[in-house]
């Protein structure tokens, strides 16, 4: 008996602090215990680290696994170079059409971030970043990696720390574009994130605002032929496939090997930005779209520093 | 020490604990820690410990407070239930609590999630996160289990009884 009422007690409480939490009413508590927590996360992440590099070099492949590491940063800079080349080349082709030139460009401003935590449990992809409301990291806020490819957003902010929420968690919605060489793009930029690569040094302990290069507001996006337009989707988070680009017109020419940036449609990220690469397409001859796999341009399981978009507004935040 | 051991565990399966992946999942330190503690130490504790280290498993995840809190209280029935079963042994009673607890844990974190706007793929989660889960808890078990078990009251009170004896 004395059981049935603790377990009535425990739903009921339980039910109530879900319902708060949800609506914010216990974010100080938990900006408490994350405040006292961290340094402790930070001091046992520095340690699991080298050990569980140490352990994969063990069980066999070590060398190859840091190698592998190298050149997939590697590779990341390089698509991400390839990817701004070909937005600026379509730009350029675009601007000299439309002779329409956008008028303003605001610096962006970048806040290098510390990963404390990562969420344990397998049904979400998130991690725990050292900044929060105090330093001007609100909801909705993009989150990049080192190297300027999409990490995720920022899913909960407290006063000192934020939840940011992957690119592959299941909720994860972005408007993405495939980056076909050539494809005349809409309006914007070629992202400055590139840049972020040398102008934001490894790993830093203090919080810092980078000015970066301008990108663009993803405002503005002309209505082009269909034939010449850029083959548009829908990226999704998946616990499986990582990401899932859905959503793609059934003529679209996409190959394995496609880069995949942001669009900027919706106002909620900056064009360009680029997500990952197309490593199957799913084709279906009754479906009306298509559907792609994408890996993640950034090794999002290894997340030490990441970058927050702090100048870009997300059409979300933006009052009515 | 209950609670310095829980917030411990919470505080590693968030930070050094997403290392290490067996069949794809975390092994969650933090229930198996309150499924070991309430076979060792009895209902009476657990009623105790199993809430404590569910809230401070949310407080430091990104899950809403109050998930893990109602996401383990089946711990305690279970242990009940098992604890009915007369047995010569502790450990293996706490495997049965650690993975069906596991299975119960993820079910129902996933009505939470879905409930808050936050839904997951139903059948994948269950058969590739779920289900795994309850596996690797379960293998992990004895790195939990035994520490606890070592210091439990009763195996205190062997020791010393042991080491009075063997002294006289």
């Amino acid at each position: 008996m004395r059981v049935i009422w603790w377990l009535g007690s425990v739903f009921l409480v339980s039910i109530i602090s879900i319902v708060l939490s949800h609506h914010g009413a216990l974010d100080p508590v938990r900006n408490v215990s994350l405040r006292a927590s961290a340094p402790v996360e930070g001091g046992l992440r520095d340690i699991a680290s080298p050990i569980s590099d140490f352990v994969d070099g063990v069980t066999d492949h070590g060398d190859v696994v840091r190698e592998n590491e190298q050149l997939r940063q590697e590779n990341e800079r390089l698509q991400k170079l390839i990817a701004e080349h070909d937005d600026a080349l379509a730009r350029i082709k675009q601007l000299e059409d439309a002779l329409d030139v956008k008028a303003s460009h605001p610096e962006d401003q970048f806040l290098t971030v510390n990963v404390i935590a990562q969420d344990p449990s397998g049904l979400k992809r998130a991690i725990a970043i050292d900044r929060g409301q105090s330093d001007g990291i609100d909801e909705g806020m993009v989150v990049l990696s080192r190297n300027g490819t999409l990490v995720g957003t920022v899913s909960a902010s407290y006063k000192n720390y934020a939840w940011v929420r992957l690119v592959t968690d299941p909720d994860s919605t972005v408007n993405a574009q495939v980056d076909t060489a050539g494809a005349a793009t809409s309006s914007g930029d070629a992202s400055g994130s590139a840049q972020v690569l040398t102008e934001t040094p490894a790993p830093t302990t203090a919080a810092q605002a980078t000015p970066a290069p301008s990108v663009s507001q993803g405002a503005g996006t002309p209505v082009l032929p269909a034939s010449t337009g850029p083959i548009r989707g829908v990226a999704t988070g998946d616990l499986r496939d990582g990401i899932v680009l859905d959503l793609l017109p059934s003529d679209a020419r996409v190959t394995a090997g496609s880069q995949v940036i942001t669009s900027g449609l919706g106002g909620n990220y900056p064009r360009s930005l680029l997500i990952g690469s197309v490593t199957s397409v799913d084709e279906r001859p009754q479906s009306p779209f298509k559907k792609a796999t994408i890996e993640p341009a950034a090794d999002l399981s290894r997340l030490d520093t990441v970058l927050v978009l702090i100048s870009f507004k997300p059409e979300r935040l933006a009052g009515p | 020490m209950a609670f310095a051991l829980a917030w411990f565990l919470a505080v590693l399966n968030v930070s050094a604990m997403p290392y290490i992946k067996v069949l794809g999942v975390t092994p969650d330190l933090v229930l198996i820690f309150a499924a070991s503690w309430v076979i060792v130490r009895g209902q009476d504790e657990g009623l105790v410990v199993v809430p404590m280290a569910g809230l401070l498993r949310d407080l430091v995840s990104s899950d809403p407070v109050g998930t893990s809190v109602l996401a383990m209280a089946p711990i305690v029935l279970l242990a009940a239930a098992v604890r009915l079963q007369a047995m010569d042994t502790d450990f293996a009673p706490a495997l049965g609590v650690v993975a069906a607890g596991s299975l119960l844990y993820g079910i129902i974190s996933m009505i939470v999630l879905a409930a808050t706007g936050e839904g997951t793929p139903l059948f994948y989660s269950i058969f590739r996160v779920v289900i795994p889960a309850a596996i690797v808890n379960a293998l992990f078990t004895p790195i939990i289990y035994l520490p606890v078990h070592w210091l439990s009251p009763r195996k205190m009170e062997r020791f010393q009884a042991g080491r009075l004896a063997s002294q006289l």
